[in-house]
């Protein structure tokens, strides 16, 4: 038999013996478990993997997951998900129980770590410490991407057994980096002389410590130095003092400051806040006070005593002289006007000075004595008057404009009146004027004493102007003008040596400010007597006038009256309403302007020549002229009244008249039967006396017409040459024919003898024609008696 | 290679080939074809036991390999059927497939020759005919009985004519 045939049949029946792979499908198996579970054969609950292909038991997870941290020594929950392929609501549960056995794993967010990991991370961080001198625990934590809280946790009880170094603000240094940093730290702040700001100088270290290691840049932050700058100021390895933790101020250069300024002032007995700034000494005021306590703090400059002293002296001097000073002269160049003031509020001569008032200061720096000013104020009392009087002149014809300067000095000046008692706020106005306010608040605070020199002296001032100042009101708004650049320029004439001064113009300035207002009393006063003796003129020229106008005005109305007769005849109307305006009203117009004007004048406190009433005849250019001074509407109105007077009709004028009266507060006296009567009756006595003493024949004429018309209408009539004939006509009717014809041959031989007259003047020298004159005038008075004793004889007849 | 199911013919193709045309009476070359024969029914066994597929035992019956016995089984309804299994090789062998007979089963079913040989599918002698020699014992099991099996078991159950019993050979245990 073959063997190899029997090698086959025996593999044929091994092959057939062999044991066959049983398959049990999916389904099988779960229906299998599932009844293993429910039969209880399990006492653990039985485990799905995420696939759902493969069972397991908790133990077997727990080892699986185990043996997985125990190989990394960290491992995140989700990653032992994935890689046990369990669900991972089943590996935290493990992992808790896990964790709660072992002390030595943690669970942080999510991943388990143990401590083999941090020791292996320990020795890493060591590793990289000692080859680069420092490490910042944030670059640490981001490596690992834990917290940083948790690398300080870990690595602190590791400091100085596996990690070497020093863990310092976030950063791990090494002992010998500290170090080295330490000797920097002392190095720089020896180095600094003078006041620095702590960290420039850490970024200047660090800087340099970057330099040194190059682009691998060790960064060192500044509360490191901070921290070993403070330890070595606590050892006393530098000296000096550190303000606001960060301003460092060596003691050298406190040493420094403290020996320059006490030389500087020892020597020349001030010190300027500037040269402290210099020497950086932040507040100096403070600094100075504290360090000399008797020493005078001034706006700029802190003084020594010593130069109050010899202020002192050189006022006292300058006021007992009658002089001035300009205390800016004494004292040192740098020494400003503010300063200059306060130095001079604090000499005593000057107070007592200013408190006798003796002595004024003006210009915050310049000191006068009374004396001084009183020599000053009396020359320029003297001219004074003429300079307001020549104002006052042109004044009348323009309100002059009053600017802004003169204004507010006024308004300054009704202030010192009217509050004496709180003489700062005029003060402070006045110390604006002059400086433009800049120190104003310091003015106040430290100038009381002056203050009240000053008050004492503007009270006594006031108390010698009282008198004159009770009629002042009234005449306020008409103030005389003083302009302060007319008392600088005469100050400046009369005192040549202030010009010498650098300031000169504000100084003098000052000065006209302070005499302006005495001169404006001064002059005050003076108008006020003046004013005082012009009411009493004034009335009187008023009740002059008001008398002289009753009787014209009468006058003017009777003959007015009789105006009205001679309607019907416009030629003869006209002529008689000419001569009326002529012979009566002018003068009546007259008077009145002149009075208007003279009132005027004295109103304003002119003085006028009180000169007799003399009746001028004015011209129409006149009066208008005159009409043109007076004021407002009593212009307009006398206006209108020189208007009527060149008119035709005298109602017109009456009307005028009697508005300007009104204006003027003078009374028109209306005319009434009574007092017509007895006016028309004396009217005729005084015209028949008149006649009847008569011996112009020529003259007689008229006042016989005159008388006649009188006694014919009752009326009084005044009537040019012209007109007589016209009269004669208008009485013939009236009168008994005898009569008339005496009137109109009298009449008809005046004429004659007038135009004779006229020709005879004329041609002069020719003897016919004064033949003919004289001839005819003894015809005239031929008949002078018979005209006579027809108006005599009339009135008897009457009587 | 219609007419069977996919399992079958999965099977099928794994086999592997003979390639000595000699029948019993063809001396060594007979042995050689018996060797091929072998290895081919070792192939096929283990196939069947990685697929889980174990459905026969067999056993030449004389040094010479020309009768074979075992027994094949077939589950149905959760339970193992077993049968007896005989065949002679024919002299015309490979040109003729073997007559595989299920003794206990004779009568029972119309399926089969007398003397318990099953009717095989008229697919069966073309193919086996274009086969020839590369068909063996092996493949006639696998695209002969297996089928006959499958198609018929469960009708006989089914209809009453074979009975599991309890009292018969355990199904665990292989009648060898």
């Amino acid at each position: 038999m073959d063997a190899e045939l029997l090698e086959l049949m025996r593999q044929l029946e091994e092959a057939q013996q062999a044991k066959p792979s049983m398959r049990l499908s999916e389904r099988n198996v779960v229906e299998l478990v599932h009844k293993l579970q429910e039969h209880q054969f399990f006492d653990f609950d039985l485990l799905h993997t995420v696939t759902g292909k493969e069972y397991i038991t908790p133990d077997q997870l727990k080892l699986e997951m185990e043996k997985e941290i125990n190989r990394s020594g960290r491992v995140s929950l989700i990653d032992l998900a994935d890689i046990i392929g369990v669900d991972l609501y089943h590996i935290e549960r493990q992992a808790e129980r896990i964790i709660a056995k072992d002390a030595g794993l943690m669970m942080v967010h999510g991943e388990i770590i143990s401590q083999s990991y941090w020791d292996s991370v320990a020795e890493e961080i060591n590793e990289k410490l000692q080859e680069c001198s420092q490490m910042s625990l944030a670059e640490i934590a981001a490596q690992l991407h834990i917290g940083s809280e948790l690398v300080v946790s870990f690595l602190e009880p590791r400091l100085g057994t596996m990690v070497k170094g020093r863990l310092e603000g976030g950063q791990i240094y090494t002992p010998a980096y500290v170090q080295r940093i330490t000797a920097m730290v002392l190095g720089a702040t020896r180095g600094v002389t003078v006041p620095t700001n702590l960290p420039i100088v850490w970024n200047s270290l660090q800087q340099l410590l970057q330099d040194i290691d190059g682009a691998s840049g060790v960064s060192v932050e500044g509360t490191f130095f901070q921290s070993i700058f403070n330890g070595l100021l606590k050892a006393g390895a530098v000296l000096g003092s550190l303000r606001a933790g960060m301003q460092w101020t060596p003691a050298v250069f406190a040493h420094a400051q403290k020996e320059c300024v006490d030389s500087f002032f020892s020597q020349n007995s001030y010190v300027s806040y500037d040269v402290l700034h210099k020497l950086s000494i932040p507040q100096p005021k403070q600094y100075l006070q504290t360090r000399y306590p008797d020493g005078i703090p001034l706006e700029a400059v802190f003084v020594h005593p010593s130069m109050v002293d010899m202020l002192d002296a050189a006022v006292s001097d300058a006021v007992d002289h009658g002089n001035w000073i300009d205390c800016l002269s004494v004292l040192p160049s740098y020494i400003v006007d503010a300063d200059a003031s306060k130095i001079l509020s604090l000499c005593p001569s000057l107070q007592k000075a200013t408190k006798s008032s003796s002595a004024v200061i003006l210009g915050d720096s310049c000191v006068f004595s009374n004396a001084f000013i009183k020599g000053i104020f009396d020359q320029l009392e003297k001219e004074l008057d003429s300079f307001i009087f020549a104002t006052n002149q042109t004044k009348n014809f323009k309100t002059a404009p009053i600017s802004q300067q003169q204004a507010e000095s006024k308004d300054v000046d009704d202030d010192e009146v009217s509050n004496a008692s709180v003489p700062e706020k005029g003060k402070k106005r006045r110390g604006k004027t002059a400086k433009g306010g800049n120190h104003d608040k310091d003015e106040d605070a430290h100038e009381i004493v002056p203050a009240k020199g000053k008050k004492n002296q503007r009270k006594s001032k006031d108390v010698g102007s009282t008198g004159g100042k009770k009629g002042s009101d009234k005449v306020k708004e008409e103030n005389p003008n003083v302009p302060v650049e007319w008392v600088a320029e005469k100050i400046t004439s009369l005192t040549p040596e202030l010009e010498e001064m650098g300031d000169s113009e504000e100084l003098i300035r000052q000065l006209a400010m302070h005499l302006r207002p005495m001169l404006l009393d001064y002059y005050k006063r003076r108008k006020n007597t003046l004013l005082s003796e012009n009411a009493e003129k004034r009335r009187r020229l008023l009740d002059s006038l008001q008398k002289h106008l009753d009787e014209a005005v009468l006058d003017l109305q009777m003959y007015e009256k009789t105006l009205d007769l001679f309607e019907d005849d416009p030629s003869t109307s006209a002529i008689l309403h000419k001569h009326l305006l002529k012979t009566m009203a002018a003068p009546v117009a007259d008077k009145l302007l002149h009075t208007l004007d003279m009132d005027n004048k004295l109103k304003n406190g002119v003085e006028v020549d009180d000169g007799p009433n003399k009746t001028l005849q004015l011209s129409t250019a006149d009066r208008t002229s005159l009409a043109k001074t007076l004021a407002g509407l009593l212009s307009a109105k006398v206006q209108i009244l020189v208007e009527a007077l060149e008119g035709k009709r005298v109602d017109a004028f009456m009307d005028a008249l009697r508005a300007v009266a009104e204006e003027s507060g003078l009374l028109v006296k209306k005319l009434d039967k009574r007092v017509e009567r007895s006016m028309l009756h004396s009217y005729r006595k005084d015209l028949t006396t008149q006649v009847s003493s008569e011996t112009d024949s020529i003259a007689l004429l008229p006042k016989v017409v005159a008388l006649l018309f009188f006694q014919v209408h009752n009326k009084a009539i005044q009537a040019p040459g012209r007109a007589i004939s016209a009269l004669i006509s208008h009485l013939k009717e009236k009168l008994p024919d005898t009569t008339c014809k005496l009137l109109i041959d009298y009449h008809n031989a005046t004429v004659a003898l007038l135009s004779l007259q006229a020709a005879a003047t004329g041609a002069e020298g020719e003897d016919c024609l004064d033949d003919r004159i004289l001839s005819k005038k003894e015809l005239l008075e031929e008949k002078m008696p018979e005209l006579k004793s027809l108006i005599l004889g009339l009135t008897n007849s009457e009587n | 290679m219609e007419g069977w199911d996919a399992g079958t013919k999965s099977a099928l193709t794994q086999i592997p080939l003979l390639s000595s045309r000699a029948g019993p009476r063809d001396g060594e070359a007979w042995k050689q074809r018996l060797k091929e024969e072998y290895k081919a029914m070792i192939a096929y066994t283990t196939i069947n036991k990685t697929n889980d597929n174990d459905w026969f035992r067999i056993s030449p019956t004389n040094p010479e390999g020309t009768r074979w016995e075992g027994s094949c089984w077939y589950v149905h309804n959760l339970r193992r059927y077993d049968f007896p299994l005989q065949f002679d090789i024919p002299v015309t062998y490979p040109a003729t497939a073997p007559e595989i007979e299920l003794p206990t089963l004779d009568g029972k079913t119309h399926k089969m020759y007398r003397g318990g040989k099953i009717c095989l599918t008229v697919h069966f002698k073309p193919l086996w005919a274009k086969n020839c020699p590369r068909f063996g014992i092996a493949h006639a099991l696998c695209l002969g009985l297996a089928p006959w099996l499958a198609a018929e078991v469960p009708i006989l159950v089914d209809s009453g004519m074979v009975k599991h019993k309890d009292d018969e050979v355990t199904p665990s245990q292989s009648s060898s």
